[in-house]
């Protein structure tokens, strides 16, 4: 991202912590290290340190799924992105996820469940077989290393811009604590702090929202200051601006919401990474499985209040030391001693907390790092060791000896990675290719797990080639915008369109390319027998009762509630 | 909606709910402290918002991570079945 660049160049301390605020900081790092110790002694069989033994309830699984996408470099990305475009970054909170994880809970999650699958790789190998699986294991494993060095990364040059820090010593430090808990406690560690992170960001951000809204005089207010400020009205709109590209700040139209962020992205991210599934896997039965991504979509539905509204009250609230409206600007354009859009958030914090508050924050901020690194690097390990290492170098291993190669490569993981963060310190703009990788993968890969899922007739050959097509053509895409800007107009069908939609149009083509690919491929291709195909497909495979006897216990009961909500939400700020 | 089965893993030795609560509690207890001695020592931005001083959010956020992560504490306390 460029942001970062953008905050190394400006080089600007913000604050300084008070004793007190390193004092809760200290306490926090004193924790994690605790529980990391106490987990490793219930680390001892591969089921315990990749799938946390399976006995998660529903509430961890659930705060664990949604804590694990809940990343600092999320929270202030789009607190960013929500002083830029006002409040259509909610969309990705809320429909770019809450359909999706309900849908993850209540249909697709019975199969990975019974499947006994230790992984969305390992669920490939059962359904398609050792190509699909190796194609999609390796990119995976490749991916969540990179994505674990930019968060640390992007952790040390956030407390270099924050709080003065070397860059060197929070790599290190970072590294040093995730590295320790991870390899100690395997995955039971990893749930352990992001429930504890999931707590931890509401209890040091809640209080912008709160005080900001008394500021700002309540959401009346708040939109009136918001609108004389910007000098337009469709800052705090969801859906009234989105009929055509021009008329909202985002250049995006409601399709490509709808379809490519709602469904291709969304489905594709919820429901396939491996980083959010590995969570629900670890629950103890059936049900606390089905209801976890419903409570993890209930919290999800309130994330807004501490990353969206922030966003917004900044547009009314943030002023200059001399009282003057201050205008946050793009990185790109940043001048010295201006502020960027994706400082909305510490600035914020800074503005409202004084020291303890600041602390919390801060430590919030940093958890929020260290656990988008933990996340990366356990699933990492946990695909590395059952879907490459296991499946293709050494088969035949004791499960002390898979269990020994889980906490050497989370070491190896988190050295890779901060070999990452230090390549990305001397060249920023590979950080702009590995989110983009990133989501090469995802669209096609929900295009070859639903087909999996709920067609019996998607052969081996199908699968693998829709995905291969599918992932080909995503790239192909991205190199064709990148080298010529123009060719965004042929993708999202639009000359008003601007560079956000391009994500959401390419998302859609590579899920067509592969469902297109892999039905065309299918039906040409010698049919899988039925009987092979038990436990894995809907239609074959006789789903067992999930144990809820109440209205009460029932999952569909609570995934109703929440799209009902969902529904109510976007309706009120439509 | 939390059966026999759940409540005996999350009591099971050391409670991931009870890590959250002692955490909480011992920064309620920080931010608490905190808040009392800025009455007479008002942090630098509460003096540049007035508003904010008279609302003592340091303390008043602290008494609510206190009663928060105590309940937590203590109904997730080792050994509690």
């Amino acid at each position: 991202m460029q942001f970062l660049a953008a905050l190394l160049l400006t080089n600007q301390q913000l604050t300084r912590l008070a004793p007190v605020d390193v004092l809760i900081l200290v306490l926090y790092f004193a924790l994690v290290v605790f529980i990391g110790f106490y987990a490793k002694g219930k680390a001892n069989t591969s089921e315990d340190f990749f799938l946390a033994g399976r006995e998660m309830t529903a509430w961890i699984a659930g705060l664990s799924f949604v804590s694990a996408n809940l990343g600092s470099l999320e929270l202030m990305g789009w607190a960013g992105a929500a002083y830029q475009y006002g409040i259509l970054a909610t969309h990705w909170y809320w429909i770019g996820a809450i359909p999706a994880m309900l849908f993850l809970g209540i249909v697709m999650m019975p199969f990975y469940y019974i499947s006994k699958t230790h992984s969305v790789p390992g669920y490939l190998h059962l359904r398609f077989g050792e190509a699909a699986r190796g194609l999609s294991a390796i990119s995976f494993a490749f991916m969540t290393i990179l994505m674990s060095g930019v968060n640390m990364f992007a952790m040390a040059v956030v407390m270099q811009t924050v709080l003065g820090w070397n860059i060197t010593f929070s790599i290190w430090v970072g590294a040093g604590t995730v590295a320790l808990y991870v390899m100690l406690g395997g995955l039971r560690s990893a749930i352990i702090n992001e429930v504890l992170q999931f707590v931890l960001i509401w209890a040091g951000a809640a209080m912008i929202p709160i005080l900001g809204l008394i500021e700002a005089g309540g959401w009346t207010n708040l939109k009136a200051q918001i609108a004389a400020n910007v000098g337009r009205s469709d800052y705090t709109h969801l859906w009234s601006t989105v009929g055509h590209f021009s008329d909202n700040p985002m250049g995006v139209h409601w399709t490509g919401i709808v379809f490519g962020l709602g469904f291709v992205i969304s489905f594709g991210y919820w429901t396939t990474d491996f980083l959010v599934v590995q969570r629900v896997l670890s629950a103890h039965n059936l049900r606390a499985a089905k209801m976890a991504p419903v409570i993890g979509a209930a919290f999800k539905m309130a994330v807004p209040l501490i990353v969206i509204l922030p966003g917004l009250l900044a547009l009314a609230v943030l002023k200059n030391p001399d009282g003057s409206i201050m205008h946050l600007v793009p990185e790109s354009a940043a001048a010295a001693g201006q502020h960027t859009y994706n400082q909305v958030l510490p600035l914020m914090l800074i503005r409202y907390c004084g020291p303890g508050l600041l602390g919390l924050g801060i430590t919030a901020l940093i958890a929020g790092f260290m656990s988008g690194m933990a996340g990366n690097v356990s699933a990492f390990s946990t695909v590395w060791t059952y879907d490459i290492y296991g499946a293709f170098i050494n088969k035949r291993a004791s499960d002390k000896h898979y269990v020994a190669m889980g906490r050497w490569s989370t070491v190896i993981g988190m050295l890779v990675s901060i070999g990452t963060a230090y390549l990305v310190m001397n060249a920023a703009s590979i950080m702009d290719y590995v989110q983009a990788l990133f989501s090469f993968f995802i669209a096609p890969l929900f295009g070859t797990v639903i087909l999996g899922m709920l067609w019996k007739r998607a052969t081996h050959w199908g699968g693998f080639l829709g995905l291969l097509a599918g992932t080909m053509s995503s790239i192909g895409m991205f190199v064709w915008v990148y080298r010529t800007p123009a060719a965004l107009r042929y993708i999202a069908m639009s000359a008003d369109a601007k560079p956000m939609a391009e994500n959401l149009y390419r998302a859609l083509w590579s899920w067509i390319i592969c469902v297109a690919v892999t039905v065309v491929v299918s039906l040409m291709t010698k049919p899988v027998p039925t009987e092979q195909l038990s436990g894995l497909v809907y239609g074959v495979t006789p789903i067992p009762h999930d144990g809820s006897t109440t209205i009460w216990q029932k999952p569909i009961f609570w995934a109703t509630v929440v799209i009902v909500v969902f529904f109510i939400l976007n309706l009120i700020f439509w | 909606m939390m059966d026999q089965r759940e409540r005996e893993i999350e009591s099971a030795e050391l409670s991931i709910w009870f890590f959250c609560g002692v955490l909480m509690l011992a920064y309620g207890v920080v931010l608490v402290m905190t808040g009392i001695t800025e009455f007479n020592h008002p942090p630098p931005n509460e003096v540049l918002l007035p508003w904010l001083e008279s609302l003592h959010p340091t303390l008043w956020w602290g008494v609510l991570l206190t009663i928060f992560g105590g309940f937590y504490t203590v109904r997730f306390r080792p050994g509690r079945v």
